[in-house]
């Protein structure tokens, strides 16, 4: 059995797609480097990453498939799931050869994964463009910590550019000890770390106040429902909250 | 009186308008801007009852020359009075909005001295937001009913949302709970921003840069359980507000006791069952084809709280049942119990492509526990056999009804029985032509 191994990036999974069509070696299995296990009767095969064979197989997928299914490879990508790299390929395997309409098969196995995988990512994308708390610090820079399942940041940083043009913010991944700069007009997602107490703006402290008595005030007290938030925004999303959810019935 | 202790109030005081969706605008931001609509809406959290805050929801004040009884606010009740200034709601909103607290500002207000100078007042609030602080954030205003229809189309060029509450869903309910408002002060401004966005639409085909009025649409919030008005009245209602005047959304507030009084129903906990139910019929009609008369009638005027009113209708006309999954077209697929828009959508792309099994409808996420009893898949039944209608009640019906069902059941009994002459003849009438 033949296993292809790639550094974990994107360009990586796709250069790893491509070998599988021009070697005439048909991997069983297409795994990070991250994830192997050391087997007996499976050879690893690694693959370096070329940005130009990645790039022919994007343009592929896009054009003979639809540039929705780019879409969901690249979200089922960075669900960081054991598995996602497998049904990946094995999804545009089917794509390469029924085109836009494997979308529609939903009764293959891999499909289906990439589907699930996507909708997971793009549903946690969608909460955290709602959840993230950015807090003014002494420089004038708004700063959000977030620790998100997936790895959304790329996903959900176009969305503050939009919203916050004039202002410099970093949106930080402390999971994955990665971060979003934005500053006039730009912005990059590089490694970061930072830790110790931030150094919030004077102003801050009034405006997380304000907020957290609105917050601790709007609900209506004879219809309190934890189960009902909890559903909404699960618990392992409050920590990096400015209002403390709960208060209401703790 | 300083600003925390304004925002508590006037906070709190907003809390039982319902709606706080951020969804259906494009605003775009401008250079220099601060702000973006997205057409999808954004959540930003969750309160302890479990409603999404989209919006800083509050009153402009909460000084009210009106004397509703069913709300906190009225004239007379004696609770802490504030009001904002225009300047103070315009830095909370877009300190919040940078913060990435909220999506931006819902701006409801009481009554102030009369409705001409509230609107004047919120108008100049949401002015202020989009000139001076360039905020291109979602703004919902509310109209204040009764305020002159010039008002009404100034603030809507400022706004992506205004709604006028219905409140009661008849006018005998308005009479007796709310005497300074009439159906003529509600109906009228809704008609007149309806006719207006349809103007705006009109001269955007022409001129890509005509200024935008109202472009998230209309929305409308009635309250259930203060008056003895049934389900099947409410839908009507609900029916004709839909398309008389495309409203985007209606929103259903079970009546929370704030007060006491001899014109309102004695209940200790709000009919959140009974909104639930009506939550769910309201989608039933606007997704799923369902014309209020389906779903209720005149024998039957009230939603089962035990049971959805999908599932309702289902088990009343059991005689179009079991449909092939394979076969039955879209709208027929729609009225399955278990199968929503997005799996029936889903069902007719997957069998475009091979006929489908029953194990790949759960995959399409068709709730099976429900639908097996009402679909075949490749011919094959999959329900109980020889079962009657009332058997399949019991099955269909969730296993513990949450406790507040019936509760709120038993109150809607006690209500009508307690109060049955506000059962009038002319109800009747209304009933019919689903009007106010």
């Amino acid at each position: 059995m033949v296993y292809y191994v790639y550094d974990g990036s994107f360009d990586g999974l796709l250069t790893a797609i491509y070998e599988a069509y021009y070697r005439h070696q048909e991997p069983q299995k297409i795994l990070s480097d991250e994830s192997i296990q050391d087997n007996l009767f499976i050879q690893h095969v690694y693959i370096k990453a070329d940005q130009q064979k990645a790039e022919r197989v994007y343009s592929a997928i896009v054009h003979k498939i639809s540039p929705a299914a780019a879409k969901k490879v690249l979200y089922a990508f960075l669900s960081e799931a054991e598995d996602a790299a497998t049904a990946i390929y094995r999804y545009l395997k089917l794509g390469f050869k029924v085109g836009k309409s494997v979308d529609s098969a939903l009764a293959d196995p891999y499909v289906f994964r990439v589907h699930v995988l996507h909708k997971k990512v793009s549903g946690e994308a969608g909460k955290m463009l709602g959840l993230v708390r950015f807090r003014l610090l002494k420089n004038g820079i708004f700063y959000a910590p977030i620790e998100p399942d997936f790895n959304i940041l790329g996903i959900i940083a176009p969305h503050f550019k939009k919203r916050m043009p004039t202002h410099d913010w970093i949106i930080h991944d402390l999971k994955r000890r990665i971060a979003a700069f934005y500053s006039q007009g730009q912005y990059t997602i590089a490694p970061f770390e930072f830790e110790g107490p931030l150094p919030l703006d004077e102003e801050e402290f009034d405006f997380q106040t304000l907020w957290r008595e609105y917050f601790q005030n709007i609900a209506i007290k004879s219809r309190i429902n934890p189960r009902l938030q909890r559903q909404f925004m699960p618990v392992r999303y409050w920590k990096h909250l400015i209002e403390s959810p709960g208060a209401n019935y703790k | 009186m300083d600003l925390h202790t304004k925002l508590k109030i006037l906070g709190a005081a907003a809390k039982y308008d319902v709606s706080c969706s951020s969804s259906g605008s494009s605003r775009r931001n401008r250079p220099g801007g601060l702000g973006n609509a997205s057409l999808p809406g954004v959540c930003h959290s969750w309160s302890d009852d479990g409603r999404c805050i989209s919006l800083l929801k509050i009153l402009f004040t909460n000084r009210c020359a009106f004397n509703c009884l069913y709300c906190v606010n009225r004239a007379p009740a004696d609770v802490p009075r504030a009001i904002f200034t225009p300047d103070e709601v315009a830095q909370l909103t877009v300190n919040f909005y940078k913060r990435n607290y909220i999506e931006g500002l819902f701006l409801s207000s009481a009554v102030y001295k009369n409705p001409n100078y509230t609107m004047e007042l919120l108008i100049a609030t949401v002015k202020k937001l989009r000139e001076e602080y360039q905020f291109n954030g979602y703004i919902h205003l509310k109209a204040i009913p009764g305020a002159d229809p010039l008002l009404i189309d100034q603030a809507g060029k400022y706004v992506d949302r205004m709604s006028v509450n219905i409140e009661l869903p008849s006018s005998q309910g308005l009479q007796l709970l709310a005497p300074q408002k009439n159906r003529d002060s509600i109906i009228r401004p809704m008609g007149f921003i309806h006719s207006k966005i349809l103007q705006t639409r009109e001269e955007r085909k022409l001129y890509k840069n005509a200024p935008l009025f109202v472009p998230a649409g209309q929305t409308t919030q009635l309250i259930v359980g203060a008056t003895p008005d049934n389900d099947l009245k409410i839908l009507k209602l609900s029916e004709s507000l839909y398309k008389r005047f495309s409203l985007k959304r209606i929103y259903y507030s079970a009546y929370v006791p704030v007060a006491q009084h001899p014109n309102l129903p004695a209940i200790s906990a709000p009919p959140l069952m009974r909104e639930h139910r009506l939550y769910q019929a309201d989608w039933l009609l606007r997704f799923y084809g369902f014309k209020a008369d389906e779903l209720l009638d005149e024998t039957q005027p009230l939603l089962d709280t035990e049971l959805d009113p999908k599932s309702a209708w289902a088990l009343r006309n059991l005689h179009l049942f079991p449909v092939e999954v394979n076969r039955a077209d879209y709208e027929m697929l729609l009225r399955v119990p278990g199968i929503g828009v997005r799996s029936a959508k889903r069902i007719i792309a997957a069998r475009r492509y091979s006929s489908i099994d029953f194990e790949t409808l759960k995959r399409l996420g068709v709730v099976l526990k429900r639908a097996r009893h009402f679909i075949t898949c490749r011919g094959k039944f999959y329900g109980e056999r020889n079962i009657n209608e009332l058997a399949l009640y019991q099955m269909l019906k969730p296993a513990s009804s949450r406790q507040d069902s019936s509760k709120s059941s038993s109150e809607q009994l006690t209500f009508s029985s307690l109060y049955p002459h506000l059962f009038q003849p002319q109800d009747f009438h209304t009933v019919i032509t689903g009007e106010m």
